[in-house]
């Protein structure tokens, strides 16, 4: 196989994720219930991670070049950002949003009710995971310009739906916290799944990256270091698993934090959570 | 041999690991005195007293403040031994395309290690013979159950396990013979699984490699004929081979050089006429369970094999 | 759900009587006491069973230990053979893991779980003596191996293929892999009674931030026991069918993995030893806050952290393999992960000191246990942090060095806290007091037998002794170690005799103990010793962490100054509850075979595949039937809330006929299949696929004779089928028994993931 070095800058500085950012930041500096510095801050780790994810090494050898690169790319977009993003709600802006006036649309009526939902924000966040490594999509995503566009879009939505449940800044929203314990431990489980699986099998899962049509000049130092594909994989399936379960750990034990603080409304204790189960 | 092994290294490796392992004790120390200094204290200075002890429920900010060194702590750990993962470990498997995969291949065995010097047609048992100040890639697989592959002084430990092969670096800095052990238990006779590791200078190194290319002389005086004649017509080289005679299985140790090998039975015995006269004639009373039988030898058979088998040097 | 309170609290009341009847204490005659235990359903009776059975095996293990310090005092010692060498350290793990560790804990929590959140038994009084008898029953399968002329010998964790039939011929192993099913499965049903009583059990008050920390770590350890257990049993269900179906999974040679076992095996082993030392953290939070006179420093964090590790133990199974060659990547994840669990230990290492520091403290038995359990586990933890530097453990894993390890956790912690629990506890359980002066013999015996033994084989690990050798000939360097070792066993085997001798002269002529003899906090505390078969009068209202702090402290109740989440005094109903612990751990069982079959399924060739010999269409019309199962079951629920009772019949008989017909169709199959001699033991395929479908089918027969009985019942106007959560808990099961066919028709016929 002949290896083509690709003249391709390291940073991607004409990403249009700088313009997603901005609209992202405007619509936000505009929303009414804008309050505290610390939700700000939130914003802005918030996009200046989507930002990274595009623009550094990361996003570059992340389009086709490096399917460990990919990985904590989908990461970031799937779990980081959305947090971020969810996190820096203040409490007051859900409220014209999400709660029920009498004269809301049909629409947002639904959507309520999907937002409200755990399995849709925990199957859809699970989902949004195992699909794209489905070897078809996630080969068809990178090689595709549009299909990852629709990557991207679907994994910020994912994790937004996702972290709803957990983090959402309205109170009544949130799930108990036995309920939040046993929706972030399995999630933590299906990573796990699909990350021994890409760590363990001896199929390519992105075969885009095991056999690219050109390489980067960082990569042919990065393969004689020992990162072969299959290394590159393997990482991969670790990054999969390790890093987002750590983040669900941390988030457990935001929970249990919240659980154990007196006075907290709505929260009656881990055995009253069981009722939804239960039902 | 060394007494303390894993403080004793011979090697780049396992010095980096003797490092490490004393920087880490230092630190447990260190965290087991703060410890036990301040329950000893604790226990010193509050004493049952008449008075009730303020009620103290505990406070968020000490305990996150606690946690913060332990954090450190835990985080340098992982750091330091990352570093000396990925120099050891990484680089076995990638190895360079058109080199061979391994310099030595390593079989274990209930209960016997098989050695096999790749691209020389060398094979042995139990004693690896390796060149000073030269890293070697040895490949360590299985033919039975699960072994492990053990030179303190030398490399890591590294499990030999069948339908797998793994790869670790061998290196020695100094001349000298290293003990090596199997350390995962493989049945029966685990604790006679040793081997050693005889490092030469390079010089002496070609001079044994070109000595053990060589197949051995046949047998010229009558006793040793007669035993090379005993060793065929009863079953031993159904097990056993010897280059250049037409025996030629691996199920129990080659015997091309057994004569010039300084141990029998994987340790159990020194390898001199009279200790391989008894152990031929009852393996079981030194190494119970093992696979050799017991073939009842008469003394004549007995000094005729011994006789054939010192004249495989 | 409202409506169905009253019956399950009826139901309990029901089993109270029966405990009440059976503890009473009219038999005069030896022949009546001894029945009253044979037959008893009263936790505190079944825990004192545990506990004794658990002595009675702890002397065996013992002396299993002594064996092996006697065989190793000088180098070419031949007191034993290496095959019962062999079979000593195999049984002496065994024992001490699954017959003196999960029970004598599963004892302690069976007796004062339910004193201290103030209950009258557990949830399910009999099926908590059905574990119990599950003990004895396991132990003496293993024990009988014995007779077959061999006791196992493949270590107690059994690694394959040394475990598997080439290597391993003899009956022995068979019964270690039956013996460890029957007391796995009675593990994992005590551990949902305990859940379920934590859950559903606690008195007026009590919210679950409120628990004393013995309640909190025992269901801490009851979900992983639920979920861990059943890793382990589906890895011996694979080995057994090894063995003696002659299938392929462990063996190498015929394309199985030897590297699969340790997978499952740690994955259930890690956990393990969390099961084992959760409950001592437990106790000894109990004890240092009574003899310091202070609460316990940062409850929350002490129990949260407990959570934290429950997590974290899931994750760091292969830490045990860091030898076996997983990769760098593998390698280093895991050892972050292990790292990262010391931080919550380390944390509760700091709130038990903080709770020391500024009390009264009171140097009893029971606290100076609970010191050196501080001390000890601290070096136990420590060490352990030294194997998560992975190339540590490259050099010391398998060496003695592992072996003092994992002794300085096990006894200086789990040992040493049972110990402080025992010389705090024991008043209540018999009214008498221990003698304080034997209890201090005990304790140094122990420190000194600990550390003599345990910090020697530190030594003899760096000085390169393997671990399991029968003899060191060649190295007689190793001698004076081992022989200090030895001195070490033989203190702890008289530290166990003096607490024997103590305990006998204190039930003849002990100190009468009072209700409350040490100032407990907790509400065992707040009744007579021993407690009543009822355990209290009157049921105590609880207001904080503290209410026997509270009752003896009015004027300075915990209330005031330590605000705790209130209680909503809401609890769930105990036949759900039970039933989705129980289905959590048949999922971790099935997903453990599903794995397998992604496993070895994924890059197999040859004749036999499930593309090949599977009738895909046919198989999915009689899934059909088996999902048309599940609507059919949930019409009949809806009907019988409403009352329509004969419809309700109809539809529950149409989901009889309906799960059958899928019973039927997998008969037909498995019909097919063999008589063109496609067996179990052709090929990894066949192995896996007969596994799973096999086990489903189980399951599914298992759910149709729940089914069955209920019919009959409801056929009979039985009332807690008419009106209680009988048919919904039975639901849930046959729901889960769908839902994992579905999991197992994508994988296996429509081949996803392959």
């Amino acid at each position: 196989m002949i290896e083509l070095i690709s003249d391709r800058a390291l940073w991607n500085w004409w990403s249009p994720a700088w313009f997603v950012a901005a609209v992202v930041a405007v619509l936000y500096g505009r929303y009414p219930g804008w309050t505290s510095l610390s939700k700000s801050l939130w914003l802005i780790a918030g996009l200046s991670v989507l930002v990274f994810a595009f623009v550094s090494p990361l996003g570059v050898l992340a389009d086709g070049f490096l399917f460990s690169a990919h990985m904590i790319q989908h990461l970031l977009l799937l779990l980081v950002v959305p947090l971020c993003l969810v996190l820096s709600l203040p409490p007051s802006s859900a409220e014209p949003a999400f709660s029920g006036t009498v004269d809301e649309g049909s629409l947002r009526k639904m959507m309520r009710r999907v937002m409200k939902n755990p399995i849709a924000g925990w199957s859809v966040g699970l989902g949004a995971m195992w699909f794209w490594h489905v070897p078809a999509f996630c080969n068809a995503a990178t090689e595709n310009y549009m299909i990852s566009v629709v990557r991207t879009v679907t994994f910020l939505a994912a994790g937004l739906l996702f972290w709803w449940p957990i983090y959402s800044p309205r109170k009544q929203a949130r799930l108990p916290a036995s309920h939040a314990v046993v929706y972030l431990f399995s999630a933590c489980l299906g990573c796990t799944l699909l990350g021994i699986y890409i760590t363990f099998t001896t199929i390519t899962v992105c075969p885009a990256f095991a056999s690219p049509e050109e390489r980067l000049a960082v990569m042919i130092a990065l393969h004689d270091a020992g990162m072969t594909s299959s290394v590159d994989q393997q990482l991969g399936g670790l990054l999969m698993w390790v890093p987002p379960c750590s983040l669900y750990v941390a988030a457990i034990v935001s929970v249990l934090c919240r659980w154990y603080a007196v006075g907290e409304p709505g929260e009656a204790g881990l055995a009253v959570t069981r009722t939804a189960e239960v039902r | 041999m060394s007494s303390f092994p894993v403080f004793d290294p011979a090697s780049p490796q396992a010095e980096a690991i003797r490092d490490l392992f004393v920087q880490v004790l230092w630190i447990s120390g260190g965290i087991f005195s703060i410890v036990a200094g301040l329950i000893c204290v604790a226990l010193a200075k509050f004493r049952s007293r008449d008075t009730l002890p303020t009620q103290d429920f505990g406070s968020h900010r000490k305990e996150i403040a606690w946690i913060v060194a332990p954090v450190i702590v835990v985080l340098w750990i992982a750091a330091i031994s990352a570093k000396l993962v990925l120099t050891f470990n990484a680089v076995p498997q990638a190895h360079p395309p058109g080199e061979q995969v391994a310099d030595l291949i390593v079989t274990g065995h209930q209960w016997w290690w098989e050695i096999e010097y790749a691209g020389t047609g060398i094979v042995s048992a139990n004693e690896l013979h390796i060149p000073t100040g030269k890293r070697l890639r040895v490949q360590l697989s299985s033919a039975d159950v699960i072994h492990s592959f053990w030179v303190a002084r030398l490399a890591r430990k590294m499990d030999a396990i069948p339908g797998r092969e793994n790869f670790i670096w061998l290196e020695a800095d100094e001349p000298g013979v290293y003990q090596g052990r199997c350390a995962e238990f493989c049945g029966t006779q685990h604790a006679w699984m040793n081997f050693l590791v005889h490092a030469h200078d390079p010089e002496d190194y070609e001079r044994w490699l070109s000595e053990n290319k060589a197949v051995p002389a046949a047998p010229t005086e009558p006793d040793a004929i007669a035993g090379r004649k005993t060793f065929f017509s009863l079953t031993c080289s159904q097990c056993h081979a010897i280059a250049g005679t037409g025996a030629d299985r691996s199920i129990a140790p080659d015997l091309t050089h057994i004569a010039s090998r300084a141990q029998l039975a994987a340790g159990v015995l020194k390898n001199t006429p009279e200790n391989l006269r008894l152990w031929l004639k009852n393996p079981a009373a030194f190494k119970p369970g093992c696979k050799m039988p017991d073939f009842k030898l008469t003394d004549q058979q007995l000094d005729d094999l011994v006789a054939y088998l010192e004249t495989l040097k | 759900m409202s409506d169905s309170e009253p019956l399950a609290t009826d139901d309990a009341a029901s089993a109270d009587v029966a405990t009440r009847s059976d503890s009473a204490p009219e038999p005069v005659s030896s022949n009546g006491r001894l029945l009253s235990w044979v037959s008893t359903v009263d936790h505190k009776k079944i825990g004192i069973l545990y506990i004794c059975t658990a002595v009675f095996f702890l002397a065996i293990g013992g002396l299993e230990a002594l064996l092996i310090r006697v065989q190793l005092l000088f180098p070419n010692n031949t007191f034993l053979s290496p095959d019962l060498f062999n079979q000593m350290f195999t049984m002496h793990g065994t024992t001490m893991v699954f017959l003196v560790g999960m029970p004598v804990l599963v004892g302690f929590q069976n007796y004062f779980v339910p004193l201290m959140i103030g209950a009258r038994d557990v949830a399910f009084p009999r099926l908590n003596a059905m574990s119990y008898w599950l003990l004895p029953f396991g132990g003496i399968l293993l024990y009988f191996s014995f007779m077959t002329g061999q006791a196992p010998d493949a270590g107690w964790f059994s690694y394959a293929p040394l475990s598997t039939k080439p290597y391993n011929l003899m009956p022995a192993q068979d019964y270690w892999i039956i013996g460890l099913i029957c007391l796995g499965v009675g593990s994992v049903a005590a551990s949902i009674n305990i859940f379920v009583t934590v859950l559903q059990c606690r008195a007026p008050g009590m919210s679950l931030q409120r628990v004393p920390l013995f309640v909190w770590m025992s269901l801490m350890t009851a979900i992983l026991t639920i979920l861990a257990l059943p890793a382990l049993n589906s890895a011996l269900a694979m080995l057994l069918i090894d063995r003696l179906l002659g299938a392929a999974f462990f063996e190498p040679a015929r394309g199985g993995s030897a590297v699969l076992w340790q997978h499952y095996f740690w994955v259930f082993g890690h956990p393990e030893v969390y099961i084992l030392i959760l409950p001592a953290f437990g106790m000894i939070s109990e004890v240092i806050p009574v003899f310091s006179r202070k609460p316990i420093y940062g409850y929350a964090f002490v129990a949260g952290s407990s959570a934290v590790i429950v997590l974290l133990s899931y994750g760091v199974w292969a830490h045990h393999m860091f030898a076996v060659g997983l990769g760098m990547g593998a390698d280093m994840f895991f050892a972050v992960g292990t790292l990262l669990i010391a931080l919550p230990t380390g944390l509760k290492v700091f709130n038990w000191t903080a709770t020391m520091w500024g009390g009264s403290i009171r140097l009893t038995t029971a606290m100076m246990f609970a010191v050196a359990f501080l001390l000890e586990f601290v070096i136990g933890g420590l060490t352990g942090v030294m194997f998560a530097a992975v190339p540590i453990d490259w050099q010391l894993t398998d060496t003695y060095f592992v072996v003092g390890h994992f002794h300085y956790v096990l006894i200086g912690g789990t040992v040493f806290g049972l110990f402080s629990a025992t010389y705090y506890w024991f008043p209540k359980m018999t009214g008498r007091m221990l003698s304080e002066r034997l209890g201090k013999w005990q304790l140094w015996l122990w420190v000194f037998g600990l550390n003599a033994t345990f910090l020697s084989q530190h030594v003899l690990g760096v000085m390169g002794m393997p671990r399991r050798v029968y003899t060191y000939a060649d190295n007689p360097g190793w001698m004076a170690l081992n022989a200090f070792a030895g001195a070490g066993a033989v203190a702890m085997a008289a530290g166990t005799l003096v607490m024997l001798l103590n305990i006998w002269v204190s039930l003849r002529r002990g100190e009468k103990a009072g209700d409350n003899p040490w100032e407990g906090f907790t509400l065992e505390w707040a009744t007579s010793s021993p407690p009543p078969p009822e355990n209290f009068a009157v049921i105590p209202e609880v207001s904080s962490r503290r209410p026997v702090w509270d009752l003896d402290h009015p004027d300075a109740a915990d209330g005031q100054r330590e605000q705790t989440p209130a209680d909503s005094g809401w609890r769930p109903d105990k036949s759900i509850t039970s039933i989705w612990a129980f289905v959590a751990s048949e999922a971790v069982f099935f997903l453990l075979l599903l794995v397998a079959y992604v496993v070895f399924n994924t890059d197999l060739v040859g004749e036999i595949t499930s593309a090949s010999v599977l009738d895909v269409p046919r198989t999915a019309l009689f899934s059909v039937a088996l999902l048309g199962s599940s609507f059919t079951l949930w019409r009949a629920e809806a009907l019988l809330k409403v009352g329509k009772l004969s419809e309700f019949r109809l539809w529950l008989a149409l989901t009889i006929v309906l799960g059958a017909i899928f019973i039927g169709g997998q008969a037909i199959e498995y019909y097919g299949l063999i008589s063109s001699e496609v067996t179990i033991s052709d090929n990894l395929f066949t192995a896996t696929f007969f596994t799973v479908t096999g086990f489903h089918g189980l399951h599914v027969i298992v759910g149709l004779i729940a089914l069955g009985v209920v019919f009959v019942l409801a056929a009979k106007q039985d009332r807690h089928v008419l009106h209680g959560t009988t048919l919904k808990a039975i639901g849930i099961y046959w729901h889960f028994v769908d839902v994992v066919w579905i999991f197992v028709f994508c994988i296996i016929y429509l081949g996803f993931m392959q």
